[in-house]
């Protein structure tokens, strides 16, 4: 099928807005970060940079706490991320694989759970971490973050599951293989990507997650980058530098991660949003 | 048989961990709202229907609803808007467009913070990037500064918080429009239906399915975004951004008020599953009709 001009242009014209839409706020901070502080606060902006420096990110690694903060960050989703995995998988494979009494029902009340406001449950839950100690903890964090992550993740794995044909499990029944074998030895390395969208929407979740993380977590040196990185705006000189080289250093992690798994986490969601 | 205990084996640590961490405290919640607790791990005392009565009462509650509903409303038409014309783009042939389709959602996979960051620069009215750009196309003489009234400070919001969820509702949309069948977009060329006829014929209405779902879902996400507004203006100039979820955090962690906090929380929750509830039997209704 020819496409007209006309047709043409007004699909390259939007997807070139589209591109310039999302992708200039990131290069002006990108690139922000590698000009000198004169060429960041000029009158006059400039596009691409006519200073090189790394001052901000030597800063930022050497004068701030940005480390500790990517390090806490880090430790926190990558737990929150193999948690959640661990239960959704099981729970996912028996809503979409399996037939037991109250089904719909369950997997409607974990739905509701997704669009649950989170502040609703903060104060409670903060009351209740105090009881066993758990104030300050990353602990708390993972716990939170499982919780938040785990009605979406279930409900990405459906259209994964729904891919594989039901007779690769029947024969194996037929077989007389044991259920867990069908699921660790033939299912596992089917779904694959499905895993690996779910680990995705999960470690970037919790990367991204504020709202506990300011409240649950209390020390300094155990705060994540959202909450650390917080800390830094609200003071009184703002250093847009070191801001600039911190937000950098803080897309970089989701980025790689996305490059190696981000067009199965697409698929999961264009293909899940079915029904 | 033994499948149906396998399968409640596999169900209930997600279920029970469900219920441990979000079921058990909205019960505590509710415990709370009719105490009078104050401060953090002090202790209350069973007062009765007297939070309600002060909240209901008041004009603090109502004036946040508003703004929650003035936000959720721009929200919706804003990223409508933007996701509909990028799912109809990334439909399309193109070369690149499986890079396109998920490079598109850069923006809603990077930190809040980083988000917060990146606007507040490109805005700053000292130095940034929005405000020299449009002194120099004559647009504005000098600086604006785009939290610091009111009503900037709602639309600035609104649009920065657009900005971040746009291409993920676009997937959605995505999702949507390739359900719809080729041969229809095919007859209708060779009727002679020129593009704007088969977007209005076909596409609207077979899209309104999808649209509805994300209606909804859409709703309760923006109505729950706590993060960017508190981070940008929390909650300001003088209250006027400041939603339902910034209410109930600035009472319960700045004004140390924990029941009232918790009073606001539950009557929220009424709110959203009342709409949860008839928003899925809208559905279930249309569905049926169908």
């Amino acid at each position: 099928m020819k496409r007209s001009f006309g047709q043409s242009l007004s699909l390259y014209g939007g997807l070139l807005l589209i591109a310039l839409l999302i992708v200039l706020p990131f290069w002006w901070v990108i690139s922000g970060s590698i000009k000198l502080p004169r060429e960041i606060i000029q009158r006059v902006p400039t596009m691409i940079p006519e200073s090189f420096t790394l001052q901000h990110f030597e800063k930022l690694l050497q004068a701030s706490d940005f480390p500790v903060y990517l390090i806490n960050s880090i430790i926190v989703a990558s737990f929150s991320m193999a948690f959640t995995v661990l239960l959704a998988l099981p729970a996912a494979y028996a809503f979409f694989r399996m037939e037991f009494p109250g089904r719909n029902a369950l997997y409607r009340t974990i739905l509701l759970a997704y669009a649950f406001p989170g502040v609703v449950v903060l104060i409670p839950l903060y009351g209740l971490f105090a009881k066993v100690g758990l104030i300050d903890s990353p602990v708390a964090l993972v716990i939170v973050n499982v919780a938040f992550a785990l009605p979406f993740s279930i409900w990405m794995m459906r259209s994964f599951l729904a891919t594989i044909p039901r007779e690769i499990e029947e024969a194996a029944v037929v077989d007389g293989a044991p259920t867990t074998t069908i699921l660790v030895r033939i299912l596992m390395p089917l779904i694959a990507p499905g895993i690996a969208s779910v680990a995705i929407f999960a470690f970037i979740s919790s990367w991204t997650e504020y709202l506990f993380a300011s409240v649950l977590i209390v020390s300094d040196a155990r705060r994540t980058i959202p909450v650390g990185f917080a800390g830094i705006i609200g003071q009184y000189q703002i250093d847009w530098g070191l801001l600039l080289a911190g937000a950098t250093a803080a897309i970089i992690p989701v980025v790689i991660l996305f490059a190696l798994v981000g067009r199965w986490f697409v698929s999961g969601l264009t293909d899940g949003a079915v029904k | 048989m033994k499948n149906t205990t396998l399968a409640f084996l596999f169900v209930s640590p997600a279920l029970l961990f469900l219920l441990a961490v979000l079921g058990w405290p909205l019960v505590q919640a509710v415990i709370l709202s009719f105490q009078d607790v104050g401060v953090i791990g002090s202790q209350g005392h069973y007062v009765g229907l007297a939070n309600y009565a002060a909240i209901l009462g008041g004009a603090g509650f109502w004036r946040a609803l508003g703004r929650s509903v003035v936000w959720v409303l721009g929200n919706a038409v804003v990223q409508t808007a933007l996701a509909l014309a990028t799912a109809l783009i990334l439909n399309q042939k193109f070369p690149g467009v499986r890079i396109a389709r998920t490079w598109v959602i850069l923006s809603w996979i990077v930190p809040t913070v980083v988000v917060v960051i990146i606007w507040r620069w490109l805005l700053s009215s000292s130095g940034g990037m929005i405000n020299p750009l449009l002194i120099q196309a004559g647009v504005i003489e000098r600086p604006v500064g785009f939290f610091a009234t009111r009503e900037s400070a709602m639309t600035t919001l609104i649009l920065i918080n657009s900005w971040r969820w746009f291409p993920f509702t676009a997937l959605m949309m995505l999702a949507g429009l390739t359900r719809i069948p080729s041969d229809l977009y095919e007859a209708a060329r060779i009727d002679g239906a020129g593009t704007f006829q088969r977007f209005k014929r076909i596409t609207w209405p077979l899209l309104q399915p999808t649209l509805l779902v994300l209606g909804v879902v859409g709703t309760l996400l923006s109505f729950n975004v706590f993060d960017v507004i508190w981070l940008l203006t929390a909650g300001g100039p003088a209250g006027a951004t400041q939603t339902l979820p910034v209410l109930i955090y600035e009472t319960a962690f700045k004004g140390y008020r924990l029941s009232e906090a918790a009073t606001v929380s539950v009557l929220t929750s009424i709110l959203l599953m009342g709409f949860a509830f008839l928003a899925t039997r809208a559905m279930t209704a249309q569905e049926a009709a169908r």
